[in-house]
């Protein structure tokens, strides 16, 4: 019963067994005969050196052929594809109606340029940048352009080192819009020093060399994207962080903030800075007629008395700071217009315009256009306070004053040390007399020792080594004056001196 | 046998020289043929890296893959801006503008024969938010960007145009005399502070001559830019005459169009001294004679073509300024400037800032004739 089934198993079997070894054995042949693998390699060698052939006959067409390059249009190679030139966008629209200025310009994006003329003004630009830095307006909507000219410090590295760092830096809210410095020399004569800049001769033809280079500023800079004008000066020491936004909420064509100076307390604490923001009088305008067309009229000097009221006297610390004031003349340490302004033509006026120039030639020029010209007297910036030749004479004085006040006290200080120097030497001397006193009732007892064992010549010896003795025994009787010979010994030799020499006095 | 081959295929350099191979091919295959023509005018024919540049400067579009960079600082030497004689030589910039009503085809094909170097010159229009001033926009539109696609020799270096409303109230035709004068006046304004409006945004820091040609001009010498400025005049006027059909000798034959050009009289002088803050003299009034020497009929074709007079008041049709002019801060005034207004204020006002003008009484340039 068993048998009879056997025999087929078996084949089966062996044949089963066969096939696996068959299977193994060709299995082994794949792995581990590279035979066929030296032919696939060439082949895949061929590829590779034809594919090199062919980059580098098309490499070397191209090169010499350029009309054969394909071109592959735009797409995410597009930097190596279209050139520089195709790049280029040469037309721009502007609609002129979106750039009127409002209220409320942060809210709308418009955007504010920001002229600052320079002028040997190196060791201002650290204040002013930070002044910059915390401006709340968006900084991307602000664009700044300076005009730097005649200047024999290093205000334009400084500068550019600046701004570099401004737009470099790692908050993209600090980044400001558009910034040009521009570069140019006016060839100007004036002296940038406090004394020739608002000496009254100068004025005339520094405030149109001023104007002239407030003109190349803004015509260089204004662009159809403005909606405000900004200018100040670098030298503004106090300004809030909100000036832009405070002033534009007016929504007035030309406004300017008060601008005072602190001054030292000597001078009274605090003094108005800009006196070129006034309202017309009947007087300067009478005045006006009388000076022939070239001339122009300043403020704050004795030669043209004007009694004009000046937005700076009008100035209460505790004002409402939105007070507004119709002025007529303008001055240039802060003033926000509407680019329309200046769009329309109105600029500093660098000849005598109704017997005016620069800031205060701006206003009239505005006014005579029929623009809005405002000014703020109780909200107040502070100009950086530059000692006047006056007042540097002043501190001279003042200084000189100081230096022989300090003298005298020094000298009186002096006196009393030399008194208690001479009380001092009193009573060293009566230390030392004491001293001595007790060397000799000393001496005396050693001597009536000494008398008996030896003879009155050999005194001298003695006295000789009495010295030695002396400093002992002075250290060892007198413990409450230990340490006080040698000092006192000098404050005795200059006490004498001065002594000799102050008892004439006494 | 099989190492060192295996090494070979392994070996760092070939992957070193496939990768020069490879980055030599992207270079030679991408670049395009005209890039060294670029970078070699690069010194003198600027271009902005960001939209936020002078609008006389092309920019460089930025992609849309790109990072956006904050905007570079940028310096301007404008200690270098000069204006020459030959300013074409000294590749000076030219800024042409044009107050535009109305778009004539023949401005336009006349305005792109110029022959000054175009890479050298900016145009600027500003259009009126009118119906007319829409068609013309419109017109210009079709025209700029025919030219300005792609790189080509025609193409000028940048192209701005704006628009803007115009304050210029309603014109009532039925009144007086003395009302059309007043009209006259307001709509000198609106023009002056167009002109403005135009100049003050479009300068920019590097043009050195601004050669204002009004929209209805459409036929001058190709060399006009050239020709003016070889004689070195702070502001020059060449004569604006008109080509018209004369009925009577049944041919074409010239006119004087352009009045503004003038030498000032004793006379109108005297009729200004008597005038109030506001009033302005105009040219061209029968009851407001002023017997000043007009330019217009100064013409003399049988003279030398090169003669210059100075003038006093100009008009806007055609005339070549120096950019410095401008910047010192003459401008077109929109108020009785002594009695002037637009362009003749504007010389005034140069006169006033020590810049004088002058006229080509025998170089004519031509008016559009309706």
């Amino acid at each position: 019963m068993f048998r009879p089934p056997l025999p087929p198993h078996l084949p089966s079997l062996l044949h089963h067994r066969h096939s696996w070894r068959h299977d193994a054995n060709s299995y082994c042949r794949c792995r581990f005969q590279p035979r066929s693998q030296p032919a696939l390699r060439r082949r895949r060698q061929l590829i590779q050196r034809l594919l090199l052939v062919a980059s580098l006959f098309f490499t070397g067409v191209f090169f010499f052929f350029p009309n054969l390059r394909p071109n592959l249009g735009s797409g995410p190679l597009s930097f190596f594809t279209s050139s520089e030139d195709s790049q280029l966008e040469t037309v721009r629209y502007y609609d002129l109606n979106n750039v009127q200025g409002t209220a409320r310009g942060w809210e709308r994006e418009e955007r504010i340029l920001l002229c600052a003329p320079l002028r040997d003004a190196a060791q201002h630009l650290d204040m002013f940048f930070g002044h910059l830095k915390n401006l709340t307006y968006p900084h991307n909507l602000i664009d700044l352009a300076f005009l730097v000219g005649d200047s024999k410090d290093n205000t334009l590295p400084k500068l550019n080192a600046l701004l570099e760092d401004l737009q470099a830096d790692a908050n993209p809210k600090q980044h400001f819009g558009e910034i040009s410095i521009l570069e140019k020399d006016f060839g100007q004569k004036v002296d940038q020093n406090v004394e020739s800049r608002h000496g009254f001769a100068a004025q005339a033809g520094r405030r149109k060399s001023m104007a002239q280079a407030r003109n190349w500023l803004l015509s260089a800079a204004l662009r159809p994207t403005h909606s405000w004008v900004y200018w100040r000066d670098v030298d503004v020491e106090t300004a809030p962080f909100t000036i832009l936004e405070d002033l534009m909420r007016h929504n007035k064509d030309i406004i300017v903030p008060n601008v005072w100076r602190p001054l030292p307390d000597w001078l009274g604490g605090e003094q108005p800075y800009d006196l070129n923001s006034w309202q017309e009088s009947e007087t300067a305008l009478a005045l006006a007629d009388t000076l022939d067309e070239d001339a122009v009229i300043v403020e704050g000097y004795a030669e043209y008395a004007t009694w004009r009221p000046h937005l700076a006297y009008l100035r209460d610390p505790y004002g409402d700071p939105d007070m507004e004031m119709e002025i007529d003349g303008v001055g240039g340490v802060s003033i926000l217009a509407k680019a329309k302004v200046f769009r329309q033509g109105v600029h500093f006026p660098a000849f005598s315009f109704e017997k005016h120039a620069e800031t205060e030639g701006f206003g009239k020029m505005a006014k005579r256009m029929k623009f809005s010209v405002v000014g703020l007297p109780h909200y107040t910036i502070w100009h950086l306070y530059e000692p006047s030749v006056d007042d540097i004479r002043h501190m001279e004085e003042m200084e000189k004053e100081r230096k022989a006040k300090e003298a005298e006290e020094a000298a009186k200080k002096e006196r009393m040390e030399k008194i208690k120097d001479q009380f001092d030497s009193k009573s060293s001397d009566w230390e030392r007399e004491k001293a001595e006193v007790q060397n000799l009732v000393q001496k005396a007892k050693n001597e009536e020792k000494e008398k008996e064992k030896q003879e009155k010549a050999k005194a001298e010896q003695a006295k000789q080594e009495k010295p030695k003795e002396e400093v002992k025994e002075a250290g060892e009787q007198a413990k409450r004056a230990d340490n006080f010979l040698e000092p006192e010994e000098i404050h005795e030799a200059r006490g004498v001196d001065e002594k000799q020499k102050l008892e004439p006095k006494q | 046998m099989p190492t060192p081959r295996s090494l070979r295929r392994q070996n760092p350099i070939t992957f070193v020289l496939a990768g020069i191979l490879c980055i030599g091919f992207f270079i030679f295959f991408f670049s395009s043929n005209d890039t060294p023509s670029v970078s070699a005018h690069s010194g003198s024919r600027q271009m902005a890296s960001n939209v936020l540049s002078p609008p006389s400067l092309p920019f460089r579009k930025s992609k849309a893959n790109e990072a956006q960079k904050p905007p570079p600082v940028m310096h301007y030497y404008m200690n270098n801006v000069t204006q020459s004689r030959t300013p074409a030589e000294n590749e000076e910039k030219v800024l042409i503008l044009t107050p535009l009503a109305r778009f004539y085809q023949e401005y336009w094909d006349n305005l792109v024969k110029i022959q000054y170097p175009h890479d050298l010159i900016s145009l600027a229009f500003i259009i009126p938010k009118t119906k007319e001033g829409n068609a013309a926009y419109a017109a210009l539109q079709t025209q700029v960007t025919k030219l300005q696609k792609g790189p080509n020799k025609k193409r000028f270096a940048s192209v701005t145009i704006l628009r803007q409303d115009t304050e210029s109230p309603l014109q009532s035709q039925n009144e007086a005399e003395r009302h059309k004068i007043e009209n006259q006046k307001s709509r000198r304004a609106a023009m002056a502070k167009a002109r403005n409006s135009l100049l003050f945004t479009t300068l920019g820091p590097t043009t050195s001559w601004v050669f204002w040609l009004d929209a209805d001009i459409v036929e001058f010498p190709p060399t006009i830019i050239q020709d003016l400025a070889a004689y070195d005049a702070d502001i020059i006027a060449p004569n604006c005459y008109q080509r018209y059909y004369d009925d009577k000798k049944k041919a074409m034959d010239i006119r004087p169009y352009d009045f503004n050009n003038w030498i000032d009289s004793p006379t109108a002088k005297e009729l200004a001294a008597k005038m109030g803050k506001d009033d302005i003299l105009l040219e061209g009034y029968a009851e407001m004679p002023t017997y000043r020497s007009l330019m217009a009929m100064m013409y003399d074709p049988a003279a030398d073509p090169g003669t210059k007079v100075k003038l006093d008041g100009v008009g806007g049709a055609a005339l070549l300024v120096k950019a410095d002019v401008h910047r010192d801060g003459a401008m077109f005034p929109a108020f009785s400037f002594y009695h002037l207004i637009e362009t003749e204020g504007f010389a005034k006002m140069a006169h006033r800032l020590n810049r004088e003008s002058y006229g080509l009484p025998n170089y004519l340039v031509y008016h559009y004739n309706e």
